[in-house]
Parts: structure tokens; sequence; C-alpha cells
């Protein structure tokens, strides 16, 4: 019981730091920030503008792997991997 | 393909639509506040010769004036525009200019050219350039 709660709460840990990273990424540095990171420039994009077009899109979709990454490693932790 | 990968992939397209969603009200809400912003002379200013660029960011203005008549010109439609000549005791008279053929340009007819001719060498003008709640404005001078 304590091994499943142990293992849900570590769950919800990766999940919120996926939705947070998820936030920063696509709200943070494509809205909120876009005017100062503006100011640096990226192979010749601004960075804010390439936050909001490509670098959230490569960040979600790394970010797919990294989650199940860690969750099978959690799995392996909790002796709960798919055989 | 693990149950995590396939849970992840099928989760991310949700949270790309909501991340949509949620930018699009937060960009319509930013966009209908009042907001200031300045624009400066992109190079030399020369009204007369139809040569005179003020931009801020990405958005550009262009003033010129064709025999009597004061054309602005932008790089996105605008909602208004007001010009005023501003004389040498600071006093400034203003000119709501009229939409032309579509609303990226405006004008109306001003004594600029007049004004300028006669003044020494510049003419100093300023301009408030309306977008959906958002005044883009800006005092400059244009020489002979």
């Amino acid at each position: 019981m304590e091994n499943n709660h142990s293992y849900w709460r570590e769950n919800l840990r990766l999940i919120f730091i996926c939705l947070a990273i998820w936030f920063v990424v696509s709200f943070g540095f494509g809205l909120l920030l876009v005017e100062p990171l503006n100011e640096i420039r990226l192979g010749g994009y601004k960075l804010g503008f390439w936050f909001a077009q490509q670098g959230s899109i490569y960040t979600f979709v790394a970010l797919i792997f990294w989650y199940s990454h860690q969750m099978n490693k959690l799995d392996k932790k909790h002796n709960v991997e798919e055989s | 393909m693990n149950r995590h990968t396939k849970l992840a992939i099928f989760v991310a397209p949700f949270l790309m639509v909501i991340g949509y969603i949620g930018s699009d009200y937060f960009l319509e809400y930013q966009a209908e506040q009042t907001q200031l912003y300045q624009l400066e002379p992109d190079g030399p200013c020369y009204v007369l010769a139809e040569e005179c660029v003020l931009k801020s960011n990405e958005f550009k203005i262009n003033v010129l004036d064709k025999n009597g008549t004061t054309i602005v010109n932008s790089t996105f439609p605008l909602d208004a525009a007001i010009l005023f000549l501003v004389d040498e005791n600071d006093v400034s008279d203003a000119y709501a200019l009229s939409m032309g053929e579509n609303p990226y340009y405006w004008q109306s007819e001003t004594p600029l050219r007049q004004r300028h001719l006669a003044s020494k060498e510049k003419q100093k003008l300023r301009i408030i350039a309306t977008i959906k709640g958002g005044k883009y404005i800006s005092e400059f001078y244009s020489q002979r």
C-alpha cells in the first residue's frame, strides 16, 4: 500500500514538473517574456519568436520522451515495469 | 512503445490545444488594453521628399506629403491616425487623418508643405496612430 502511495506521489511530481516546463516554455517564453527574449538572437531569429514558433514544440516532444524515460525508471524502482 | 510513451503522446496534443486557446485569449486581452508605444525615426526624416519612416519593433509607418496631402502608410492596419503640426512656440494644430483606400493608408490635406517650406530647416511633428486600443506615438522632426 505504501509502495503504491509512493509510486503515485512520484508520478504526480513528474507530471507537475512536465506541466511547469510546458507552461514556462509556451506561455512564459512565447508570450509573457517574449519582448526581453527577442533582444537575444538565435541563428538570426529573435529568441522569443523562435520559442513561440518552434522552441516550445521541440520542448514538448522532448518532454514526451523525458517523461516516458523517468516513468520507466520509476516502474523499475517499484517493480511494476512492463514485461 | 510502452504505456508511458503512448500516454504522453496521447496527452501532448490536448496540452498544445489548451496552449493555443490560452495564448489566443491572452493576446486578445492584451490587444484590448490601452498601451503606449514610442515610435522612433528609422534614419533621417524628409517628409516632403516622401522619405520618413518611424518604427517600433515590427511596426513601421511612413509619413509623406504629396502636393499638400499628408499621407501615413503603416505596416499594420490602423483604427485612427492624428497628425500634429507644431510651430516654433510649441503650439500644435491637430489633423485627424481619414482612411485612404484601405486601413494601411491614412491621409488629409494639411498646411505641412507650406509651413515646412516657410520654416528655416526643420518642422516639428507629432503623430498618434491607434491600433486596437494600442497607441503608437512619436514626436519627430522633418528635415528640408
